[in-house]
């Protein structure tokens, strides 16, 4: 009998602590192929080696305008396209890799491609630039885009201008993979990359629309062509808004 | 330029051969030891003579301040009028620290580095005027980029346009210099911005005076605290509930009048139906901040209140006075006892009386257990949600893993429960209704002594105790359940009508709305959460009371887990069930071994656990009823 009763309260028990510990238990992600590091410990890997390579892995236009002082300016598409002849001949030597957003879709793209190209010290900046400056660590900057009164369209706002005005030329500065993918129709593709040097085929007396995966980054590149003498707009949050909108539609 | 031929601006020495050879030797040292004087304001307006720089900087609020003040670094006008030199980016946090330091975090600076003068653009001519609307300035400076078809179009914004003060402008929820990194369109912080969103709206809207003035509710804040969507979120945990801008959207605010409104009740079911999918039309009908006092507006919620509200005094206050009594006589009688030397007959029973006797069996007692546990993941899970607000009840919602997880235990234990019930509800039938004898005798058989069911012997029993409490008589023979014990069960079975029925209701509120309407949905939160406390109250003082703290009892009566009990405390706890036991020859099949060390050690451990939990938990929410 006394055994029966310690099963009766043995076995509730269990059953509640097996689901407890069943709902906290996560399935774990592979680690990335490379290393991650913190703003600090990247700061004294500067300190401690003035000639490590660190690259920004945004545009020309965005890294010129405001970098981590001491680091070079190279597009993750252009580390994507020839990784051996952008990145140091020495496969062991330790390289870091940041950008913009905390995201680090764009530093982890370049570091994914250079552990490819057999690169074995390869690290990402963990946070991204936003990190660096939270942490109060200061900016560099070489050529400063001033910065403009662009202002941002709703994509449903957007598709009705486009429907009334004749005059607007959208302007789609993703990259030339992500533009061949699917695009809004008519706009043209001058990739971020190399703006600075594809912007002239924008004619003066159209009114610019430009438009980017999530809306981050558009901002820059409109105040560049204001810069320039263009009247600009752009798409808040980018293709994803738009082709949110057009699946809502749907 | 020729007029700075000669003019050493580096050092503002000014040389010259009427000076004596002492004076050059002065003038070195000065060179030598004292700091570098910058270039004064006229050296820079030289070159610098835009009106701009002439005129209305002087008027400025940083006139006072040279043009060196912020533009550091130029040792030699001569070399920065040959562009050898350039300054020092400006630093507008070396005097502006605290902005700075806000700063760091905005946005526009993480995002998009912006620096001060590309929001302050006319740095040069910016001052200081007390008449100036600085939120319509505000206003003008962010929709410069941010699109304002939204914001002009709201309450907030028409009202600042009109000159009210109190209305928000963008930074009153925004942040000025600490714009946060909620980007909309990337909703990646979509839990942190709800949060930190529904905080700013609180701030104004929960403020008696400024809502006074602008002729609006100061109590909207506290009637959305009181639902589930504000108590999940007041949690800190912020699980998908709906915070202020998920329903009356991020911009377009408006009254519910008012068509464009998200809340207009055309608009009602896309705006429930941002969270909500799959409910009927009349799911609609809830409100979201309900007043349970207003009588007028809500009738049905205001005497769900009342009954409610009563039904907990009541109860309670009836069964605290019956314990007092109840304590009070059995702790005189022991002190009587103690002096006098006497001592129970159960205690130092002998031979015969140390027989065990089975009260409840296995299958009672695995029942007991789990609706001990059941009931314990309820109140542990369910009242941090009550009592939202306080500091236990985030590091408890903390434990269990965030509001989502403690909501999953809540579902999973009340799931037990329901078992549990059906399962009693069952045995009840069965009870009633025996296998071969069907429906013949079940009165006999609902009003007799093995029943649940309270009888009229219950009321001479309870006038009985009563005559006992005030020393008027021997206290009443009981046969095998009294009628605290069967009130016990009975108000588990309400409890689970109450509890329950408003539980399932409020488990998938979309589905219920094919079966009542939304308001029903604010009543049964009212019930689920006054009936929980009610619950929990009685179990945690009356029943714990009742069953193991009385003297006689306390610190526990282990009887529930281990089943049997002395046949001397049968017959002095209830004498009747033992003289029927004789009378119908049973007593021989009730007689069980002594419970083990083991069960008994496990008995004393989850029952005093238990006991102690319970104790703990009566603390906390009496301490937040009282002064939450």
């Amino acid at each position: 009998m006394s055994r029966k009763n310690l099963i009766g309260l043995i076995v509730p028990a269990a059953l509640i602590l097996i689901t407890a510990l069943a709902a906290c238990s996560k399935p774990q992600e592979a680690p990335p192929p490379w290393k991650v590091v913190d703003a600090s410990t990247l700061r004294a890997m500067m300190a401690s080696d003035k000639e490590l390579p660190v690259f920004n892995t945004m545009s020309e236009l965005e890294c010129l305008d405001h970098r981590i002082p001491g680091t070079k300016c190279l597009s993750c598409e252009e580390v994507e396209n020839s990784p051996n002849t952008v990145l140091p001949p020495d496969k062991d030597r330790v390289i870091v890799f940041y950008c913009e957003s905390a995201g680090c879709y764009r530093s982890c793209r370049a570091a994914d491609a250079a552990v490819k190209a057999g690169y074995r010290q390869v690290h990402v900046l963990e946070g991204g630039m936003p990190a660096w400056k939270q942490a109060g660590y200061s900016m560099e900057t070489i050529e400063r885009v001033p910065r403009g009164s662009i202002q941002s369209l709703r994509a449903q706002a957007l598709k009705q201008m486009l429907a009334e005005r004749k005059d607007l030329l959208l302007v789609d500065v993703r990259s030339e993979k992500s533009y061949k993918e699917g695009h809004i129709e008519g706009a043209l593709n001058i990739p971020l990359y190399r703006f600075s040097s594809g912007y002239a085929v924008i004619p003066l007396d159209r009114t610019v629309v430009l438009v980017d995966d999530r809306g981050f980054r558009t901002f820059l590149a409109g105040s560049y062509l204001e810069m320039k003498g263009y009247r600009v707009m752009r798409l808040f949050g980018g293709m994803e808004a738009w082709q949110e909108m057009q699946a809502k539609k749907q | 330029m020729e007029g700075l031929k000669g003019m050493n601006i580096a050092t503002g020495r000014h040389c010259s051969h009427l000076f004596s050879g002492a004076l050059v030797l002065l003038a070195l040292f000065a060179v030598i030891c004292l700091p570098v004087p910058a270039p004064a304001a006229q050296d820079c307006r030289f070159c610098h003579d835009e009106p701009l720089y002439r005129v209305d900087f002087n008027k400025s609020i940083h006139a006072g301040n040279g043009c060196t003040s912020c533009h550091v670094g130029i040792t030699d006008v001569e070399k920065h009028r040959d562009g050898k030199e350039k300054p020092a980016p400006v630093d507008c946090g070396s005097c502006h620290q605290e902005i700075a330091k806000e700063y760091r975090n905005n946005f526009h600076y993480i995002q998009e580095d912006f620096q001060c003068s590309d929001c302050h653009r006319n740095i040069h001519a910016i001052r200081q005027d007390k008449d100036r609307n600085v939120k319509l300035a505000i206003i003008e400076k962010c929709t410069e980029c941010h699109g304002n078809a939204d914001y002009t179009t709201s309450g907030h914004g028409e009202a600042v346009l009109k000159g009210n003060q109190d209305a928000a402008a963008c930074s009153d929820c925004h942040g000025l210099h600490n714009t946060r990194v909620f980007h909309t369109s990337l909703e990646q912080y979509p839990a942190e911005a709800r949060d930190f969103y529904t905080q700013k709206c609180k701030r104004c809207h929960a403020d008696s005076a400024m809502m006074t003035r602008n002729n609006l509710s100061d109590k909207m804040v506290a009637y959305y605290e009181g639902t589930y969507h504000g108590k999940v979120q007041e949690l800190g945990y912020p699980a998908p509930v709906a915070g202020c801008g998920d329903c009356h959207t991020k911009h377009n605010i408006l009254p519910k009048e008012d068509p464009r409104s998200s809340i207009h009740p055309d608009n009602l079911e896309a705006n429930c139906g941002r969270c909500h999918a799959g409910f009927h039309a009349r799911f609609l009908s809830y409100q979201a901040h309900p007043d349970y006092t207003d009588r007028d507006k809500y009738p049905a919620l205001y005497i769900t209140f009342l009954f409610m509200g009563a039904l907990l005094i009541g109860t309670l206050a009836f069964f605290w006075v019956h314990t007092i009594l109840w304590w009070r006589k059995v702790y005189w009688e022991q002190d009587r006892m103690e002096r006098e030397g006497v001592v129970p007959p159960s205690v130092h029973a002998t031979g015969e009386g140390l027989q065990q006797v089975e009260r409840f069996s296995v299958k009672y007692r695995i029942m007991h257990v789990l609706l001990v546990l059941s009931f314990f993941t309820l109140v542990l899970t369910g009242f941090p949600l009550k009592y939202a607000g306080t500091e236990w009840a985030a590091t408890l919602t903390r434990l269990w893993g965030g509001a989502h997880m403690a909501g999953l235990f809540h579902r999973g234990a009340a799931f037990l429960l329901i078992v549990g019930m059906t399962y009693v509800s069952i045995e009840s039938l069965r009870f009633l209704f025996p296998k071969g004898e069907g429906r013949k005798g079940w009165l006999g058989r609902l009003l007799g002594p093995d029943s649940l069911f309270p009888n009229l012997k219950d009321l001479q029993d309870f006038k009985g105790m009563l005559r006992w409490f005030f020393n008027k008589g021997e206290p009443p023979k009981f046969d095998r359940w009294t009628y605290w014990e069967k009130f016990d069960f009975l108000a588990v079975f309400w409890g689970m009508f109450a509890i329950g029925g408003s539980g399932i209701l409020l488990w998938k509120p979309e589905w219920s709305s094919y079966l009542v309407p939304g308001w029903v949905m604010n009543i049964a939160a009212l019930v689920h959460s006054e009936e929980a406390l009610l619950a929990a109250l009685f179990i945690f003082t009356i029943h714990f009371f009742n069953t193991h703290f009385i003297p006689n009892k306390f610190p526990m009566d282990r009887l529930i887990f281990t089943g049997t009990y002395r046949l001397e405390e049968l017959k002095e706890q209830r004498p009747l069930e033992y003289e029927r036991l004789m009378a119908e020859g049973r007593l021989e099949s009730m007689k069980r071994g002594h419970p083990s060390i083991p069960l008994k050690l496990i008995s004393a451990t989850f029952g005093l656990g238990s006991l102690l939990l319970g104790l703990f938990l009566t603390v906390t929410i009496l301490w937040s009823v009282l002064f939450g």
